[in-house]
Order: C-alpha cells, then structure tokens, then sequence
C-alpha cells in the first residue's frame, strides 16, 4: 500500500500534504456468564491524506483504496484546507521534523498471524468459570479478550515514508457480585503491547480472579462516609491520576488554550517525591510506537521532574507555537481521523516505600482500590470513581467499604503526596479526547489527601 | 446495497451453515471540531463497510470488512463460519428474525438537503453558533464544540428471507462554552441540539443558549450540605434516572441476572406519575427507523404505565429464549458490531407544570444543569458533580453553585419523583423527557 500511497502523493503540488493507510486486523472474544457471547474477526482498511494551505488543515478519508479514491481524497483534502481557511483567525505553522524512512515492528515472540486465534476462545471461557466458582455471590460475568493488529504506513511530501506495525493483546474482567440485596460489580485489566505470549505471562483468569474477590468484598459493605482523609492510592489509581487528570493538562493543545500548568515551566506544582513522565518508546506500553501519526520519533518527555514543570507533549504544529522541538505526541485513532496530541505512556515514577510503610502513620484514613471512570477539567479539578475503600485507623486496616468517589484538584493532591510506594505498574487505558486512543498509564501507590465522596 | 447483502448470505450457505445474515453499511459523514474556540479539524469520511453473522449447529460466527469486493465478502464469511465451528454450542439459539410485514418508515428520518450537504454549508452553521455565543456577551468563550452530520444507508439479509433497505440522516451540534468576569470563570456550560433533519435545527441558537447558561453560573456560591429537592434537566434526568432504567428493562440484563426488577412486572417500580414508552415509530424520532438492526419491524412498547413496569425490551435472542416477539430494539453501532439492546426513542410523559413552576414550589433545593460523574446502571447508584447548578429557596432561584456532589439512588429516586415537567425534550441518548423533580437526594458543596 505504502507504494500506492507514495505515488499519488508524488502527483499533487501542496505547500504540505501527507497520507496515512491503516489496515487494522481484530480478533476479540467476549463471553458472558459461561456463553461466548461473541466471537469477532474483522479488518478495517482504508487511507486518508491530511493537507496544509496557507496555515489551514484539511483532512479527507475514505474506505475505498485504488488510484482514483486516493487522488480524490487528496483534493478533497486540499478543497477543505482553503474552505475552511477563512473561518481560521490562527495560521498553522509546522515546526521542522526530518522525514524518516523506517520500519518498526512491535517485538513479539507470538505473532498472532502465526496463531490460531481461536483457541484463545477456550482461554477466555476457562477464565470466566473461575470467576463464577470463586464465590455463590458472583452473579454476573463479562469478559473480554482483544487482539489488536495495526500496519500504520505514514508518507508526506517532505520524503518520509514509515511502516509501524504495532500488535498489541488484552483482556478485561467486569464481576458482579450480589450479597444482602446490593449489587457491586468490580473490574480488572490486563495486556500490553506485544504478541499472544502476554497471556501467558499475566492471564485473563488472573484479573478475573481479582475482580471477582473484590466484587464479592464489597457487595454486602455499606457506601463509605465521606470526607476529607489521608488516604493511599493504589497504584491503578495513581496511573488514572497521572493520566486523566496531570497528564492532559499538560498537552500542548490544553496549555495553549489556559490549563492548570500553563506558564508554569519551571515552577514547582507538585511534591518532590513527584516526577512524572510521558513516555514513547517504554518497551512493551501500550501506547508506545517508535514514530507517532506526524512521522516524528518519540521520546521520552519528562513533564514534571521532582515537582517542578519541565515541558510538555508537543505535536509538529504547537511545537511551532511554543518554540520548541517536537516530542512525538501526534497521533490518531485511525484513518478517519487527524492526528491531535495524545498521551502515550503517563506515570509516576516509583520510590521505595512499601505499603506498610505508606499506611503506618495513618491515624484516620482509607486505602482507596480499583479505578473506575471518571472525568477531570483541565484546570486540575478531577472526579474518579472508585472500588473499594478500606479504612486505616491508626495504621491498620479496618473494615472495608463498598465503592466511593473522590475528587479534588489533581495538583493539590500531588502537593500532598507524602510517600511514593515502589510497587510500581502500568496497565491499559483507552483514552477519549474527541477521538480514542491505547494508552498506558502507570505509577507506584502513594500516600495523599483528597476529598472521599460517599452518600 | 441489497444484491452485496444477499450475496454474503448466499456464500455463508454454501459453506454449509444454517443460516446466515448479512449487514451492509454505507455512510458519509463531516464532522467539523471546534477546540480552543477555534475550528481544529473538518474531516469528510466515507465509509462502507459489511459484517456477518452466521449459525452452525446454534454455534455463532461474526466478522466484518471495511471492503466489499466479492473475494474480501467470500473471506469474510470463510471467517465467520471458521469461528461459528469453535464457539460453543449455545442450546438457547433458536433462529434468526423471519421476515414481518414493516411499516412505513416514517416521516422526518432521511432529509436530502441533509444528505446533500456541502463542506461550505456545514462550516457556515459552525460559524453561526460561534458567532451567537460570541456575539452574546463578551464575557463569553468558546472552549469546544463538534458538529456531526451523517446520512446513513443500510441494507440486511438473511437466509429466512429479509431484504430490507433504509436510509437516515442526523445532524447534531454541541458547545461548550465559559463566562469570564474579573479573574473569576464560570463552569463549563453545554449545550446541543440534534434532529433528524434540518428543519427545526439551529446552530444559532445553541450558540445563544451555551453563552446564556455560561453567564447564569458567574457569581458562584457554596451552601451547607443538605438533603432535598433537586430538579433534573433532561440531560441529568436522561443520565442519572433513565441510563439505569434502560439497563433495568433490557431483556439481556434480566435474563443475566443483572436486573434488580428481573421479577417485577405488573409491579410498582416508580411515582405514579411515570408513563415510559419506547417508540420505534415516532415521526422525526433520533431512534426511528422501520425496522431494527436485525430487520424486525419497529414498534410503539410501553415500558412503565403510571408507576408500574409492564414490558422488558427484547430483540430477537432474547425474546426467542422466553417465548416472546421481538419488540424490535436490536441495535448496532456500525457494520463492526453485533445487534444487541438497545432503546429507539424512549418517550418520558409530560406533567402540566412548566419549569419556571416547578421551581416555584421547591422551598430548598437546587437545580441540575448537567452531571459529572459515576452512574451505575446495576445498582443505580450515582454520584458526581452538579453542574451549572443553582440555588433554589422560597420558590426562587438565589444564586449559582460553585461545583456541587450530587448522590443517590436512581430506583429510589424514581420512587420519590415530585413532579415531571411539561416542556419535553430530546437529549443525544434518545431520551425524550422533561425536566423532574425528585426528593431526598445529597446535596454536599465542596
């Protein structure tokens, strides 16, 4: 494909103008209380070419790939970017970014093309009846298990041209457990970027196993009370922090537009404990990819180093508007979309306090578990669901409590951080940012103080 | 469209399977993105695409393509029928839909001037809600925004012999928008609107709206916790009582275990004053079409009837499982995806009383503008931040709330519904409803 691409990108004169084909290949299973509710293969191939006129975008995709549907898109491409052109007050400017010619492929030592996939029904299946023999209580079960097979080929009218192919498995738990007329359901994750052997190293029976103690936990507990506590996150909880609520704030798009961090380089915003890192080339991240969407190799990008703001994520256009270099933070969801700036892997690095460590001095307070859905604004303020609070009175655990939620500005909570655990994890995340994308998001457990929302 | 559909259905039975369904979309779609107040992104996609499903011994096998060439389909169903030989044996498959006589499709769901719509016109509606919320005050800013219009052809098959075909088109527009005044910024007000045509659609006026509510939530102020009367607005009541109800009513659910009214119909499950229907057929409807996902004709079910459950939704699977008909809510996201439930139009009943009246009789409370944050459909309990919220005391709005948690109950809170509005309207989930009043919920400022 990337031939064809090349070749009807070499027929048009633009000021800039680059294509990307994607054929993306999927296999998942989902099973519901011991039924296979759906097994799916499916291929989704098609190309788009993305076009800047006099400081405008435009952008143009379609599903048909020969010759004349790809010159098309191409002038459907240059007609948006000069029609649209008059409605923009702002004239993009990219900033320089050598053209690559590269190959990258994720490192596996079970490519699923040379798998058979569908024995990985049974994997799924033996999974779920686990979970349902763990306890009477588990009422309901939904597992999922995905294959996701990405050729991404990239070529722009400065001479890069870059074939990526990035593989990568996972698998979710989602338990229901019903106990004294309450209902609670807990979820679980796991997978990373590579080949079928992930499933070998951290099973899906494993996450559903988890899922399933902790639903049965906390379906007879009552709703925790709420209030301002010390608290411990767990590190899945650190990871959706860093991510959902540290971690936009620090994309270039948000700074410009007034986010919590902008004008803040140099500044201190958390606790020295704290440093936190965007991260393209993590091996085996669920967001990592050696060139992102623009052709531009990513980085490491260190965003807060001991507390104080180092830098941003960086697309070729804002890198232009801030003055600085590129970080590889492009990218999109598929061909139907512009690449925007995305986050790749976001933690928190760890330290050395173990969680005995972290909880000890606790007099009053909770150990909070399991991430749930949440949202943040990107002045900081943040709201997350969470599973399981577990209560700490004078550094012992106490009686456990059903689901809370917690909020506050992510900042604070990052001033407030007293300890960092060394119990260091990433898992995986699909983030929404008008389009969805893989993430990684990761860190260690820390000790903090927020706001804990019950009823 | 028909002829690929069928074809698929035709290659899946010569591979020996029982029967076999073919689904055929074909969409174009521009969607124009409003980021930092300014256009970030027009795009123009074109998309076609297939999926099939196919049973072998109540086995079932899916797989779907982007590409529509005979050798791709022949593939594609190669695929679904390898899969349908590993998955277990489902004892509880019965059959797949048999062709029904379908209704006329009715009016106000395909608009040409829609389909037809061209990059230029599309970019100028965007302008125009820009320009009204711009325009309104100079307090005001655009923060973000999308506009989406699609016009959707959908063509399905299958081996018991339905070959159907439809077409629909949608427009919607959502801003969001922010009041600034002497350093200090309002929430983050939003607002939409959404039809199946262009009539009665308007970009202005969510433009007007969004700047106007962003202005309303200037000047907020804390309260001390209480608990007690909060009025709804469509979108809130939408989220937090009627996602929960969905998922309540939804044959798979209760057939799961995952229902907690599994065992109450003919039972009392909200005020009296709650009548809901599910309406497939409404004219101009989000959720209308003539038939659903699978082909099964679209229908008018009564949900809730004065307080009391009276039917589940089902599609084919679960209706077969129990003994029913279908009442033609099977839904699918895209070509890629299964049937599965999903609502049409979810009709709320109207009350007699106007909002403005509804506040009027609150004597301390607040009202909901929109809601941030965690609903869970099983249990329905919900829990987040009150958005654009004010202050009701006395029957009058005092004052706009600084960021508020609202929680409670959904099934409680279905049982404690005051007062249901007049003035109903649609929201992006299909759920048309009025404002409501509902008692005994946690009202804590931070």
């Amino acid at each position: 494909m990337i031939d064809l691409l090349d070749t009807c990108l070499s027929r048009v004169d633009a000021e800039y103008i680059e294509m990307r084909g994607h054929t993306r290949r999927v296999f998942s299973v989902v099973v519901k209380d011991g039924q296979v509710e759906r097994i799916v293969k499916g291929l989704n191939r098609g190309a788009c070419a993305r076009a800047l006129v006099d400081g405008s975008w435009g952008f143009s995709s379609t599903t048909i790939i020969d010759k004349r549907n790809l010159l098309s898109i191409l002038t459907d491409a240059r007609i948006l970017a000069r029609s649209s052109k008059p409605l923009k007050k702002r004239r993009v400017k990219m900033a320089p970014a050598e053209p690559h010619v590269d190959e990258y492929k994720t490192c596996m030592k079970k490519d699923p093309r040379n798998e058979d996939l569908e024995s990985l029904v049974g994997e799924v299946l033996d999974a779920d009846t686990e979970a349902h023999e763990y306890s009477e209580k588990v009422v309901s079960t939904t597992l999922n298990l995905s294959v996701v097979d990405d050729e991404i080929f990239f070529v722009n009218s400065e001479g890069a041209r870059i074939k990526q192919r990035i593989v990568r498995c996972f698998g979710t738990a989602r338990i229901i457990a019903k106990s004294k007329g309450n209902i609670a359901s807990a979820y679980e994750s796991t997978g990373r970027q590579g080949g079928l052997e992930i499933f070998k190293d951290t099973p899906l029976r494993e996450a559903a196993l988890k899922a399933a103690s902790r639903a049965v936990r906390i379906a007879p507990k009552r709703v925790v009370p709420g209030g301002y506590y010390d608290v411990v996150l767990e590190n899945k909880i650190v990871g959706l922090l860093a991510h959902e609520a540290i971690g936009h704030t620090a994309e270039a798009d948000l700074v410009y537009t007034g986010s919590f961090l902008s004008n803040k380089v140099g500044k201190k915003v958390a606790s020295e404990t704290v440093t936190l890192v965007d991260d393209g080339l993590m091996p085996y991240g669920f967001g990592t990819m050696k060139y992102d969407d623009e052709g531009v190799p990513t980085q490491r990008t260190v965003i807060i180093d001991r507390g104080v703001v180092k830098g941003f994520m960086h697309s070729r256009e804002t890198a232009s508007q801030f003055g600085v270099t590129p970080t590889g933070n492009a990218r999109a969801w598929s061909f139907e979309y512009d690449p925007i700036i995305r986050m790749r892997n976001t933690y928190i690095e760890p330290r050395d306090w173990t969680i005995d460590e972290l909880i000890e001095d606790i007099k009053d307070g909770y150990i909070l578990r399991g991430g749930g859905g949440g949202q943040a604004d990107f002045n900081g303020e943040f709201m997350f669901a969470v599973q399981e609070a577990i209560r700490i009175k004078n550094g012992d655990l106490k009686e456990s409590y059903r689901g809370a939620t917690i909020s506050g500005n992510a900042f604070e909570v990052l001033n407030n951080i007293k300890g960092v655990g060394r119990d260091f994890e990433m898992n995986i995340g699909i983030c929404g940012k008008e389009q969805p994308n893989y993430v990684g998001i990761g860190g260690p457990s820390v000790k903090t103080k927020l706001l804990v929302g019950g009823r | 469209m028909i002829e690929i559909a069928e074809s698929a259905v035709r290659s899946s039975k010569k591979l020996g399977v029982d029967e076999a369904e073919g689904f055929v979309q074909r969409q174009r779609v521009i969607e124009i993105v409003l980021e930092r107040g300014e256009i970030q992104s027009e795009r123009m996609k074109i998309r076609r695409g297939i999926g099939i499903r196919v049973i072998k011994d109540k086995r079932m096998g899916f797989a779907f393509a982007s590409m529509l060439d005979q050798q791709t389909i022949q593939e594609t169903c190669r695929d679904a029928s390898k899969l349908a030989s590993v998955s277990p044996r489902n004892p509880d498959w019965v059959s797949l839909p048999l062709p029904e006589k379908i209704p006329p499709a009715p009016e106000g769901l395909y608009d040409e001037n829609l389909a037809n719509l061209t990059l230029d016109e599309a970019l100028n509606m965007v302008l125009e809600g820009y320009e009204a919320a711009k325009e309104a005050d100079s307090r005001v800013s655009i923060d973000e925004g999308k506009l989406t219009v699609s016009s959707t052809e959908i063509a399905i098959s299958n081996s018991h012999g339905i070959n159907l075909y439809s077409e629909g088109t949608f427009i919607s527009f959502y801003l969001i928008c922010v009041a600034k005044e002497q350093g200090e910024a309002s929430s983050f007000a939003y607002e939409y609107d959404v039809s199946r045509t262009l009539k009665d659609f308007s970009a202005r006026r969510v433009g007007e709206l969004a700047a106007k509510k962003a202005l309303l939530s200037l000047g907020a102020r804390r309260i001390k916790p209480f608990r007690g009367d909060v009025i709804l607005s469509p979108e809130v009541a939408s989220e937090i009582l009627f996602a929960p109800l969905i998922s309540n009513v939804n044959a798979d659910n209760v057939q799961r275990g995952r229902s907690l009214w599994a065992d109450k119909i003919g039972e009392s499950v909200s005020a009296r004053s709650l009548t809901v229907i599910d309406d497939g057929l409404l004219p101009y409807g989000l959720g209308s079409s003539p038939f659903d996902d699978e082909g099964v004709p679209s229908q008018k079910t009564v949900v809730i009837e004065n307080g009391i459950l009276k039917s589940f939704l089902y599609d084919t699977y679960t209706a077969n499982k129990v003994n029913k008909k279908s009442t033609g809510n099977a839904a699918r996201e895209s070509y890629s995806s299964l049937p599965s439930i999903s609502i049409s139009n979810l009709l709320v009943s109207s009350g007699t009383k106007s909002l403005e009246e509804m506040i009027s009789e609150v004597n301390e409370g607040i009202f909901v503008n929109r809601f941030s944050g965690n609903v869970s459909n099983e249990s329905g309990e919900f829990s987040g931040v009150a958005k654009q919220a004010v202050y009701i005391k006395g029957g009058e709005i005092k004052f706009p709330l600084r960021e508020t948690m609202i929680s409670g109950n959904a099934f409680e809170s279905l049982n404690r519904i005051v007062t249901i509005g007049r003035d109903r309207r649609a929201t992006i989930m299909s759920v048309y409803t009025p404002p409501i009043l509902v008692e005994g919920t946690t009202v804590v400022s931070q």
